[in-house]
């Protein structure tokens, strides 16, 4: 062997086992995050008990024999996430199909690129933005006891930031149903919106689906907009304007400044989140999966 | 048509926006009082429940939470009903700082004793381990001008008005363990750190622990000084003297348009405790007759 080929060999394993670094670090940061909640979060769990704390009604850290539950920010999150999926898919479903059919053609992409815009705002704007609009108008002009924070305004406020998530997977999927069954529908006399409607949303049903998931996984996990707006008092929830707390605000609140046993309790709450979204982001792939395998049957 | 109704929409889109900016003026008595307060474990909150008599409490129910001064000096600058704590040397012109039990939240005041809202913060020693040598030097530059000007930079209130400067003893070298109140430990920290820097052979340790550790330490001798954040009491350490640092004073704050001027520290605790019942002060009608 003479000596340049050797040197050839042992660069290219150097840079085989430089990419496989690459690869192997994103499992691997995956895992100790894993790890780092699960393992400081686990005697927490042992010393209040699993139960205790999910379906504990009161949160009080600062008291001398301090109580963790987080049922009512359970609860919260649960209800943000709900009415902001419900407001941010209905309006961004109907983007997504004028879009696709109703919209001038030569400005669909301008509307496009500036729906992705409001992907590229730094959540703590978004805050800014329902702390100062939002929240005023709310109290001065909708809410009936003069509170503007809670589920209603960070609803509000979620729903503008998962339009674009919403908008251009729905987007897609409409464009991924073959065109003949629009025409299709239309030589059997129906009318444009029946078209729409009736066949070509229904058979971008599962990408559409995968959208929503995907946008319910970025509601349920914000947290820098959402403590802005949401009020942050830790109690069960009983109206769209009252002061609640959700699972992030919940961990953010105290991140910075508790110490001892509370972060822990913060720590276990981070756990509880992290079980939410990883069930969300299972079912996304699994839609994903089964929309691409309708897509490849429909084409052959 | 089409268009008439685009355009249609578009002009009521703008309107309501521009109707978000318009606001009524004079002060609606009748609005239910927005309980401002900090999140957990925040020094003010913790001292501000101390002050009224409502220690290691809850909020109560209807409270909105604001991380930070700045968040907090906002939703009071915006929210009429508002009300909220902040440390006094944060406190702006675009809030109303309230008088409490008709004394007004000034330094003068705080270093007078008359204001309600403030606690000593103090050092407790034992007299014969500062009598000379590292120690006392110390404690001589927790009364000097230099440190005068760290404390009032920190926005914490310094209570003597002509401090000597600090004489540097260049032969001074060695170390100095202080403990104790989280209150004070931010501003010691600051202090040790500006100490280090006129006497760079001193190293000074600062660490927490709670008032009842300051006490502790400083008299078995564990810590040089102990840090303490209420008024000294000598029965928790017989054999020490306390020697006050500065005063932090809170004051209470309420929106420009508010027409309070006056609150006694009774009506605060009934708005901020969570177990008042019916004693419980909701609506500013109660307390602006």
């Amino acid at each position: 062997m003479n000596k340049a080929y050797s040197f050839i060999r042992a660069r290219e394993s150097f840079m085989k086992a430089i990419f496989i670094f690459c690869a192997v670090f994103s499992v691997f940061a995956l895992l100790s995050i894993c790890a780092f909640l699960f393992i400081s979060a686990f005697p927490f769990f042992a010393k209040t008990g699993v139960f205790q704390f999910l379906f504990g009604t009161k949160w009080d850290i600062t008291s001398a024999t301090p109580s963790y539950g987080i049922l009512p920010m359970i609860i919260a999150s649960l209800y943000v996430t709900a009415l902001s999926t419900v407001i941010g898919v209905t309006i961004g479903l109907l983007t997504a199909v004028s879009l696709y059919k109703f919209c001038n053609k030569k400005i669909v992409n301008n509307i496009k690129q500036l729906i992705n815009l409001l992907a590229g705002i730094p959540s703590v704007i978004y805050g800014l933005f329902g702390l100062i609009i939002v929240v005023p108008f709310l109290r001065d002009n909708v809410s009936s006891n003069g509170v503007g924070y809670g589920i209603l305004a960070a609803s509000i406020v979620l729903s503008i930031m998962i339009l674009p998530t919403v908008v251009s997977v729905s987007y897609d999927a409409l464009c991924a149903v073959p065109s003949s069954y629009f025409e299709g529908s239309l030589a059997l006399g129906a009318t444009n919106e029946q078209a729409v409607f009736k066949v070509m949303v229904p058979a971008a049903k599962s990408g559409i689906l995968a959208g929503v998931v995907l946008a319910i996984g970025r509601a349920i996990g914000e947290t820098m907009a959402v403590i802005m707006v949401i009020g942050g008092s830790p109690v069960m929830p009983k109206g769209i304007f009252q002061s609640v707390r959700t699972l992030t605000a919940n961990i953010a609140m105290g991140a910075t400044e508790l110490t001892g046993e509370a972060v822990n309790a913060l720590i276990a709450t981070g756990v509880v989140l992290f079980v939410f979204t990883l069930i969300l982001n299972i079912s996304f792939s699994l839609l994903k999966n089964r929309g691409e395998e309708k897509n490849a049957k429909r084409k052959t | 048509m089409k268009k008439i109704i685009v355009f249609v929409s578009i002009i009521a889109l703008v309107l309501s926006f521009a109707s978000c900016g318009s606001k009524s003026s004079g002060f609606d008595t009748s609005k239910n009082i927005s309980v401002t307060a900090r999140e957990d474990g925040s020094g003010t909150k913790s001292a501000y429940m101390e002050l009224i008599g409502l220690k290691g409490k809850a909020d109560p129910a209807n409270v909105v939470i604001q991380t930070g001064t700045a968040a907090v000096l906002a939703e009071v600058k915006n929210n009429p009903s508002a009300i909220a704590y902040e440390s006094l040397g944060y406190i702006t012109d675009d809030v109303k700082s309230v008088s409490v039990n008709g004394v007004a939240a000034n330094a003068d005041n705080i270093k007078n004793g008359t204001y309600k809202l403030s606690r000593p913060l103090s050092v407790v020693y034992k007299d014969s381990n500062v009598k000379s040598g590292l120690n006392k030097a110390f404690l001589a530059f927790l009364g000097s001008k230099d440190a005068q000007s760290i404390i009032s930079d920190n926005k914490y209130v310094s209570i003597y008005d002509t401090a000597p400067e600090y004489t540097i003893d260049s032969t001074l070298s060695g170390s100095i363990d202080v403990s104790g109140s989280t209150s004070l430990q931010p501003l010691m920290i600051k202090l040790a750190a500006e100490y280090e820097k006129l006497q760079p052979n001193v190293k000074v340790t600062v660490s927490g622990g709670g008032s009842g550790t300051g006490y502790k330490n400083a008299e078995n001798g564990t810590s040089a000084f102990g840090m303490i954040s209420a008024v000294f009491d000598k029965t928790n350490a017989p054999s020490c003297v306390s020697y006050t640092v500065a005063k932090d004073g809170i004051a209470v704050i309420v929106n420009k348009q508010n027409t309070i001027s006056n609150i006694t520290v009774d009506q605060l605790k009934a708005i901020y405790n969570k177990d008042a019942g019916k004693d419980a002060i909701t609506t500013w009608s109660q307390l602006i007759k």
